[in-house]
């Protein structure tokens, strides 16, 4: 037997999550108040469930203070509105990983932060684009089509590309792109550096902004006019460039600009 | 809002076990054996053994060469779900600051953030020292050069405590409601005043709608204050912090509410 200190100090460890969460009565009544009063035959019908068990949720949410009774309806307390809130948070933000599941579960994610995986919620409406073995570079090519027509781009440079950069240079010589900003390292800018075509083009123009910084950089990020791609390493530290997870709503620009800020 | 099965059920069998909580903790960190785990951890072998099997069976986690792996979504299940955790430790440490209290003004996303307040600490005043939230903020003001606060009221202390941070050189940046604010700029020492607005030391906003907040951030601390549900402003209580993130988090606040000042 785990001793009654290991079982108490584990209790005290992850307190707070478990009477919320594994309550399927107690969790969807606090998503039903939330936004909005609610009467108990209204509680009722959207629930589906008899009275008794109903009111019994009702009366555990009351004792810890997470919702109140005035005249005949029910509402979230101020604590309630925090926590549902919170909840709500932890909800979408499974909900973003797990309608991506195959690309976030093959990557190694050590490139993004703990404070900006805790808002991955802001992705919820990302797709991924992912290659096949009939077509190997749809992934890229979904990339380079989405890149071409902005006026702007920002990237963090995680891998050195003959490809890609030839791409970019192809595109500063056109009229959409004006003002090119790549943050890399040390290794990648030196390799660009040591290439005399993407020298002239690249770091003698006046369009281009490059970053050095030291981090490893286990992340390939865009932001362009209107959208964000990124693309991960595999845990084998192997760069993939068979999946782009791509996303045109402001949210998740808002997460690509805030990621981008830390490094 | 709906939970969807898949989620409803991961969420369900990982928030369940605070035994399979702390061995995600423990992979979370770096992979490891189930000695290794029994070891860190002093759950018994047997315990841990189990729940690894769940949860290597329920893909949550995965055996390679003798040691366990926590999978990437499972990372962000986790780390996501102490997230979830610590806002509602904020919840629970500074009760007496949220309950009963109006928070129409902490927008969604400052609330969606309320784990960066993690490291605050709650100012109460006591029959002792009833002035100690208001001295508190005081020190704040006047050991800082740069302020940028959202007062609901006016104390009568406030126009002198302005006039000095300008006259230290310092720059004031202020949102205060409409009922108050021709009182709050005229108080303000006339030369003092015009010259710092003249050169940009001194911004005053006026909100038109009701102001249910209290907000300074200084140099190195912020504080806040919140109105009660019958609508009279708490003065007993303010949330202070030295923490950048919370710093941060109130920075963000003001700007949002800035924003509904035009």
């Amino acid at each position: 037997m785990t001793s009654v200190e290991t079982k108490k100090e584990l209790n005290d460890e992850f307190s707070g999550i478990k009477y919320i969460l594994t309550s399927g009565m107690r969790s969807k009544l606090l998503l039903a108040m939330y936004g909005n009063r609610k009467n108990l035959d209204e509680l009722r019908n959207e629930l589906k469930k008899p009275s008794a068990t109903i009111l019994h949720g009702l009366k555990e949410l009351e004792n810890i203070n997470l919702i109140k009774k005035v005249q005949k309806y029910y509402e979230l307390t101020s604590n309630g509105y925090l926590l549902t809130t919170n909840m709500v948070k932890l909800i979408e933000n499974w909900y973003a990983v797990n309608k991506s599941k195959l690309f976030w579960n093959s990557h190694d994610l050590s490139g993004i932060p703990d404070e900006i995986l805790n808002d991955v919620y802001l992705l919820k409406n990302a797709e991924y684009v992912t290659s096949t073995t009939s077509d190997l570079s749809n992934a890229y090519n979904t990339y380079i089509k989405l890149i071409s027509k902005s006026r702007e781009l920002k990237i963090i440079f995680p891998i050195y590309s003959e490809s890609l950069l030839k791409h970019l240079i192809k595109l500063l010589k056109g009229n959409n792109l004006k003002k090119l900003e790549l943050i890399t390292n040390e290794e990648i800018f030196n390799s660009i550096n040591a290439n005399d075509t993407f020298k002239k083009e690249l770091l003698n123009n006046k369009k281009v902004k490059i970053k050095c910084i030291e981090k490893k950089l286990k992340i390939f990020l865009t932001q362009g006019d209107g959208f964000m791609a990124m693309t991960l390493f595999f845990k084998d530290g192997h760069y993939d460039d068979s999946q782009v997870l791509i996303a045109k709503d402001s949210n998740a620009q808002k997460w690509a600009k805030m990621l981008k800020k830390i490094y | 809002m709906n939970i969807n099965n898949d989620i409803n059920n991961d969420m369900k069998f990982l928030a369940k076990s605070e035994i399979r909580l702390k061995i995600l903790s423990e992979l979370n960190n770096g992979p490891d054996n189930v000695r290794g785990i029994v070891k860190k951890t002093n759950i018994t072998y047997s315990s841990v053994s189990s729940n690894i099997s769940k949860l290597e069976k329920n893909n949550y986690i995965t055996k390679v060469d003798n040691k366990y792996y926590i999978n990437p979504m499972t990372q962000v299940y986790f780390k996501t779900l102490m997230d979830f955790k610590n806002s509602v430790q904020i919840v629970n440490n500074y009760n007496a600051f949220w309950n009963k209290h109006n928070l129409n003004q902490l927008n969604i996303s400052a609330i969606k953030r309320l784990t960066d307040l993690k490291n605050s600490e709650l100012i109460e005043t006591t029959p002792i020292d009833i002035y100690k939230t208001h001295n508190t903020i005081k020190d704040q003001i006047l050991n800082s050069t740069n302020i940028h606060a959202i007062f609901p009221y006016i104390h009568p202390e406030y126009p002198k405590l302005i006039e000095e941070v300008l006259e230290n050189e310092g720059s004031v940046e202020l949102i205060v409601p409409q009922s108050i604010f021709k009182e709050m700029t005229f108080r303000i020492n006339e030369n003092i005043r015009k010259n710092a607005i003249r050169n940009g030391k001194l911004k005053v906003y006026s909100f038109k709608k009701d102001l249910n907040l209290y907000l300074t951030i200084c140099d190195e601390n912020m504080s806040l204050g919140l109105f009660k549900n019958d609508g009279s402003f708490d003065q007993n209580r303010i949330l202070i912090s030295t923490d950048i993130k919370s710093c941060k988090w109130a920075k963000n606040l003001f700007e949002d509410v800035k924003k509904e000042v035009r």
